[in-house]
């Protein structure tokens, strides 16, 4: 049967000779194009996890979550802007402060979301190669397992940032087009953007790092969704309760293991504005404690995902 | 050029498991089979091949390229189908191995042309698209081979090939073997416990025991002629043995048959005579191949055998003499 399939493209010589002599004679089955090694399968796996977090390639019923949480993150900024240029052509003033949906306030719109895209998306994507023990396959490859690890972090990362990061893109390119004249539109919306960029990656790489911290560690898909949800749920319960029942001092030193609130924290430090929970507002820590926290956690997250396929079984 | 050289190469695990102690061995590219009991370390020798699990002490290499230094670049060369499941239910063949030639470095173009062309060497045709989910067992182990072949290994190793098959899907994917050893020149180690199969596929032996090598030879000196008659009764065989042996010849009694070292014509007669004096019901006398469960057996046709290697040295070549009682 494969005897009659046609000699690999570019006219493959049926005689490519190895250093050892005939035994690498591989005929007319043999690859003879290009190997482009580890980065290249690293960065393919990368986009791969990218697309798979949107369940492409994974059949229809697979992009149903993600695609229904990336549109209702989006849908307030679409609403506020619509409502900007409605307000524009009546004659009223552009989406300023006092509109309720800002950059500054959009950060508690959209983490429920990010959320839930995380506890839907991550268990998927670290739970499915350890249940049907792909892992070997991965690694008798070029891939080490760092780099398995980290191209299935950064994946979801990246995914998790462009679902925080468009409702922003769309605020603004709705802020710029309604202003009066869009020189001036540019110019007071374009010292937002590195803020916003700044609050999406903080946002994507601790709820993602966190993530798929849980994932790794566990393989069924079901605990580990309701692990994810548990970790982003219930430090703010408590950080509130321990905050507004007995003292402060105690409320300040575990707040920062929340990160639910340390996101909340970064984003009233990016933007200047007042935190969206109270025990944030009340606790009344430096800005820049949560933004460090942030950074700590997501690199002790990460790397404590890529330490777990250093050790697991495969 | 040498393929695998492992120099007293051993592997303990955390608790205390010798998995393979000292395994010395030089293999040259062809069908090697891997032969062992389960729990041999059959699996973790082709782990320690793919530089999956480093080895406790000693060293092996994969065509001169030493596992714990250069571990990417023979990974980028060699093949693995694990023993067991390995393949998510939900995707098609046909994504999955492309994902898989992908991982192995190929560009996505060469990753698809080299999927569709593997995977109708292996005998995929429609189903490839399918979720795998609904395959049958034989169509997974199909699919695993293709993972991987598909991205032009120049070592291919299989672990337990024919895993949960049953007999038409053991034959179709021995074939399978043996024509991607053979016609791409491709070289292939095959581990499995059933000796039978890795007789019908391979040209050089392998067989390791508890970690340690019984022996590693061409196929032929493992099934040759023993010069060992098999001679059985219905009852009387410690009275043959006894008599034979009177008589000159090797003879040991093992349960209902005489096993005896012949090397002349003539000692056959004396078999015959000897049973008919005895007036025994004789079944049937069988020339010994030696067969491959003898290497795992203890040293029953050793004792007659050894004599008769020694008699007649170029007759049989290293019999279960060689092996460790």
């Amino acid at each position: 049967m494969s005897g009659m399939t046609p000699p690999p493209a570019g006219g493959a010589p049926t005689s490519a000779r190895g250093p050892g002599g005939s035994i690498y004679d591989l005929g007319y089955q043999a690859y003879i194009g290009p190997r482009l090694g580890r980065r290249s399968a690293v960065t393919a796996l990368f986009s791969q996890t990218i697309r798979s977090s949107f369940g492409i390639g994974r059949g229809g019923r697979a992009k149903i979550a993600p695609f229904t949480l990336a549109a209702l993150a989006i849908l307030p900024a679409v609403l506020a802007v619509g409502f900007a240029a409605l307000a524009a052509q009546a004659g009223g003033s552009a989406l300023g402060d006092a509109s309720p949906i800002r950059y500054a306030t959009y950060h508690s719109f959209v983490s429920i979301f990010i959320m839930l895209f995380c506890a839907a998306q991550a268990p998927e994507l670290f739970g499915r190669d350890q249940r049907y023990g792909v892992l070997p396959l991965y690694f008798s490859r070029v891939l080490t397992r760092t780099d398995y690890a980290s191209a299935k972090v950064g994946g979801l990362i990246a995914a998790l940032f462009l679902v925080e990061v468009s409702p922003y893109v769309v605020l603004f390119v709705g802020r710029v087009l309604v202003a009066p004249d869009p020189i001036t539109g540019l110019s007071s919306e374009l010292p937002q953007v590195p803020r916003f960029v700044l609050q999406a990656a903080l946002v994507a790489g601790l709820l993602g790092g966190l993530a798929s911290l849980i994932a790794a560690w566990t393989p069924r898909r079901a605990y580990a969704t309701a692990a994810i949800i548990a970790v982003f749920i219930i430090p703010p319960i408590i950080v509130a309760l321990v905050g507004g029942l007995t003292n402060q001092d105690l409320a300040r030193a575990i707040i920062l293991f929340s990160p639910g609130d340390v996101l909340d924290g970064t984003n009233s430090a990016i933007f200047g504005s007042i935190p969206n929970s109270p025990i944030v507002a009340s606790l009344d820590l430096p800005g820049w404690l949560y933004v460090g926290a942030a950074v700590v956690e997501i690199a002790a997250a990460v790397g404590l995902t890529i330490r777990r396929y250093l050790r697991i079984a495969a | 050029m040498t393929l695998i050289a492992l120099q007293n190469l051993t592997k303990r695990y955390p608790r205390g498991v010798t998995a393979l102690d000292g395994l010395t061995l030089d293999l040259e590219p062809g069908i090697i089979g891997l032969v062992g009991a389960n729990g041999a370390g059959k699996s973790t020798l082709i782990k320690i091949l793919l530089g999956l699990l480093p080895p406790t002490s000693g060293d092996a290499s994969v065509m001169d390229l030493d596992v714990r230094s250069k571990g990417t670049t023979i990974r980028q060369f060699v093949g693995y189908m694990p023993e067991y499941d390995c393949l998510p239910p939900d995707t098609s063949a046909t994504d999955f191995v492309t994902h898989m030639a992908r991982m192995s470095g190929l560009p996505s173009t060469s990753a698809r042309e080299r999927t569709a062309e593997v995977l109708r060497h292996v005998g995929l045709y429609e189903e490839r698209y399918r979720a795998m989910g609904g395959y049958s067992t034989g169509m997974k182990q199909r699919v695993k081979l293709a993972q991987a072949l598909v991205h032009g290994p120049r070592l291919l190793l299989l672990d337990e090939p024919t895993n949960g098959l049953d007999p038409a899907g053991r034959d179709e994917m021995l074939a399978l073997v043996r024509r991607t050893g053979t016609e791409f020149g491709i070289a292939v180690i095959v581990a499995s416990h059933l000796l039978g199969e890795i007789e019908r596929v391979c040209d050089f032996l392998v067989a390791i025991d508890a970690g340690r090598l019984l022996r590693a030879a061409p196929l032929g000196a493992f099934t040759e002629r023993t010069g060992v008659l098999a001679v059985e009764v219905e009852e009387g065989e410690t009275q043959l043995a006894d008599a034979l042996t009177a008589r000159g010849l090797q003879a040991v009694a093992d349960g209902r048959t005489v096993l005896l070292a012949v090397s002349e014509d003539a000692q056959y007669d004396i078999v015959r005579d000897t049973v008919a004096d005895l007036a025994l019901r004789l079944v049937r006398l069988e020339q010994r191949r030696q067969s491959l469960e003898d290497l795992f057996r203890d040293n029953v046709p050793a004792t007659p055998a050894a004599p008769a290697a020694v008699g007649s040295p170029p007759a049989s070549g290293p019999s279960g003499g060689d092996m460790p009682a």
